[in-house]
């Protein structure tokens, strides 16, 4: 579903990605892990579509085609989901009128008639029951005083509503409490299916006791030094990335 | 340097006399009053930002055609009297008598409505002695007039439907259009009132508007005023509130259209009690100039006033927002919140905007705040990242910025006008390359 070889990426004129490989097959569940710094959010805004970051070399195909030359919007269209680490607060745009005008655009690109008010609030109740937030949620301003953790389910009720081929949740568990987590990880379990991927970036291995990846990379100064299974996760758990011959966070920043 | 000019005396000549002795005579005053009234220049302090874009010239000091007929106005769902060039056209109007309701053109007036209209206009805030160093180019019309409305509502008179009052401009050749509503509502009674001012045609016109609002104690008026006029057209329209005990005011404004607009709108809250809401929204683009200037007087303690306007400026266009407060020794317990947002849509857009507020009581309430700024990088950037195309994107992050403004608009047919000006806007602003 989604290849990705030797990508170099930078942002104004940082170099961040140094020629990463990854390949994803339908149905997978991978997980990406590995300091701060090391490239795993330029790696997600890249494969969204940000602007602000430059690919400067390598290549990217998903289902065949070349995801580097779609735009953002495309993209999105063609089943790329990014659940954002930070989701932004719009104030004064409805969360059920953006998502509406989304879906509905979404639909338009497939040949498939909008969806009516009535039934598009029906989908929307079930989908926000599904991440436990309150209905009343949809008539706010997007993310608008949510708190962290009701952003990050409001992202996850997005990716239900939205059913992408390939969802990528950027620390999606970060700032959650554990009941958080377990609502969270429901709800990314709801969208494992046989022709959907899942790439999830996080710093902690306590996600993946809820979401058992498929596979584990680490990630180091713009490349993946090391893939494996589950078993990596907690390795990495109880030894650091020391042994990896990788700098530490603390490392990393100072 | 240039030396300032001053109006041409040919700005000062009315074409017609048909109206009553006290209106004739007033008008005659005011010209004599006005006979040489300077232009404003850059260093004319209300007219700093616009006096560059005022184009008069002597082929627009003749007036419209006084005869000119309605075109085609569209069904509104309220009453409506139609104006074309300042003149009322009773044909195209249609309103019902109502008890207690008085709907009169100024030249049919008798002689005790007559003297009223000429006490409403001489009192009239436009027409106070401007501040040294200021120009009011409105004062204009209360030397041109030909015609206009005298709407009177009886205490306690309540109008079940929005009055609309079209103006239309015909711009088929150059000159100029003086349109004069006054409006006494009397105590307890109730009116919504919406200005449409429209044109056709493509000479280069000045329309300059008069509106004169006298609200009695517990009186409670809407004003609603609606600008689509097309490219050629200046307008300068002045605004006029008096309030009474316990009065409430509300305006909302909505501008598209001309290629400068002026609007002076003040208000003066005299009884206690007495509260104003000032609603604005103005879209520019091209080269369009707007300048929204009010004034809010408390006058008397314990009253209410809110103002909050919205300015888009797209391509080279340019917005001017000049707020100011003033709160007199005696209007103690005021109360007065001003806010001005403004959002940049290119490079080459300009805003000025300008709060001013002059208190002399010591136990008041008074905010004001103003902002700049432009659509966020991040938020089109989330919103395109769910599938929305840049352009359907960037209107839901304008729309949010003033869709409070618009949904307050008490009459649908005009939130429904502005929804359609609003989209146009859009198409022009947000063209995808």
């Amino acid at each position: 579903m989604l290849s990705i070889k030797n990508l170099h990426a930078c942002v104004e004129d940082k170099q961040i990605l140094n020629g990463l490989n990854l390949e994803i097959k339908a149905g997978e569940v991978h997980a990406i892990m590995g300091p701060n710094g090391s490239g795993k959010s330029t790696l997600s805004q890249v494969l969204a579509g940000n602007e602000a970051f430059d690919v400067t070399s390598g290549e990217v195909t998903f289902n065949g085609d070349n995801l580097l030359d779609l735009a953002t919007e495309e993209r999105a269209r063609e089943g790329i989901f990014l659940a954002f680490q930070y989701p932004v607060e719009i104030p004064g745009v409805s969360n059920l009128q953006f998502l509406r005008t989304s879906v509905n655009a979404m639909r338009k690109h497939h040949g498939v008639e909008d969806m009516n008010a009535a039934e598009f609030m029906k989908l929307a109740k079930e989908v926000s029951k599904q991440v436990d937030l309150d209905p009343s949620f949809l008539k706010r301003g997007v993310n608008e005083g949510f708190s962290g953790g009701e952003k990050k389910r409001n992202e996850v009720m997005q990716a239900l509503l939205l059913q992408p081929k390939l969802a990528i949740l950027d620390e999606t568990d970060s700032g959650l409490d554990i009941d958080a987590l377990k609502v969270v990880a429901d709800g990314v379990n709801a969208l494992r299916a046989p022709d959907r991927a899942i790439l999830m970036i996080t710093h902690y291995q306590r996600l993946l006791d809820y979401i058992v990846p498929d596979y584990v990379h680490v990630l180091s100064e713009g490349k993946i030094i090391k893939s494996g299974g589950p078993e990596l996760a907690l390795e990495l758990e109880a030894k650091g990335y020391g042994w990896l011959g990788v700098k530490d966070d603390v490392a990393a920043n100072h | 340097m240039k030396p300032v000019s001053t109006l041409s005396s040919a700005f000062l000549q009315p074409a017609g006399q048909a109206l009553p002795t006290a209106l004739l005579t007033l008008r005659f005053d005011r010209a004599s009053a006005l006979a040489d009234l300077i232009l404003p220049t850059r260093r004319t302090e209300n007219w700093k930002y616009s006096a560059k874009h005022l184009k008069l010239t002597d082929d627009m000091a003749s007036a419209l055609p006084l005869n000119a007929s309605a075109e085609a106005v569209a069904d509104n769902s309220g009453y409506t009297v139609v104006l074309v060039n300042g003149i009322v056209r009773p044909e195209s109007s249609n309103y019902p008598m109502l008890d207690g309701l008085s709907i009169q053109r100024f030249r049919d007036l008798g002689e005790d409505d007559a003297n009223l209209a000429a006490d409403l206009l001489s009192k009239s805030i436009s027409d106070q002695p401007a501040k040294s160093g200021s120009v009011n180019l409105s004062q204009l019309n209360g030397a041109r007039f030909e015609d206009g409305l005298l709407i009177q509502l009886k205490p306690g008179t309540v109008l079940d439907q929005p009055l609309f009052v079209i103006h239309h401009t015909t711009a088929s050749h150059s000159g100029s259009a003086y349109p004069c509503i006054l409006i006494a509502a009397g105590s307890n009674s109730q009116l919504t009132l919406v200005e449409d001012y429209l044109s056709s045609g493509d000479c280069p016109v000045m329309v300059n508007t008069t509106t004169e609002f006298s609200l009695d104690d517990g009186a409670n008026v809407t004003s609603i005023r609606l600008n689509t006029e097309g490219q050629t057209v200046q307008h300068m329209g002045t605004t006029g509130v008096r309030q009474q005990r316990s009065s409430r005011f509300q305006s909302h404004s909505v501008g598209f259209g001309g290629i400068l607009r002026r609007h002076d709108l003040h208000a003066r809250l005299e009884g206690e009690g007495a509260e104003c809401k000032l609603n604005g929204v103005v879209v520019t683009q091209g080269t369009q100039h707007y300048d929204n200037h009010t004034t809010i007087e408390h006058v008397a303690a314990n009253c209410n006033s809110e103002e909050t306007y919205r300015n888009i400026v797209a391509d080279k266009s340019h917005a001017v927002f000049n707020g100011r407060i003033h709160i007199h020794q005696d209007a103690q317990k005021s109360n007065a919140n001003m806010s001005n947002k403004n959002l940049l849509l290119t490079s080459g857009a300009e805003i000025d905007t300008k709060p001013e507020l002059e208190i002399y009581a010591d136990d008041v309430k008074c905010a004001h705040g103003a902002t700049i700024g432009q659509l966020d990088k991040e938020s089109i950037f989330y919103l395109v990242s769910r599938g929305l195309s840049p352009r359907d994107a960037k209107v839901l992050l304008t729309m949010a910025f003033i869709n409070e403004l618009v949904d307050q608009i008490p009459v649908e047919q005009v939130r429904d006008t502005a929804h359609i000006g609003l989209n146009q806007f859009f198409d022009q602003a947000f063209q995808e390359v």
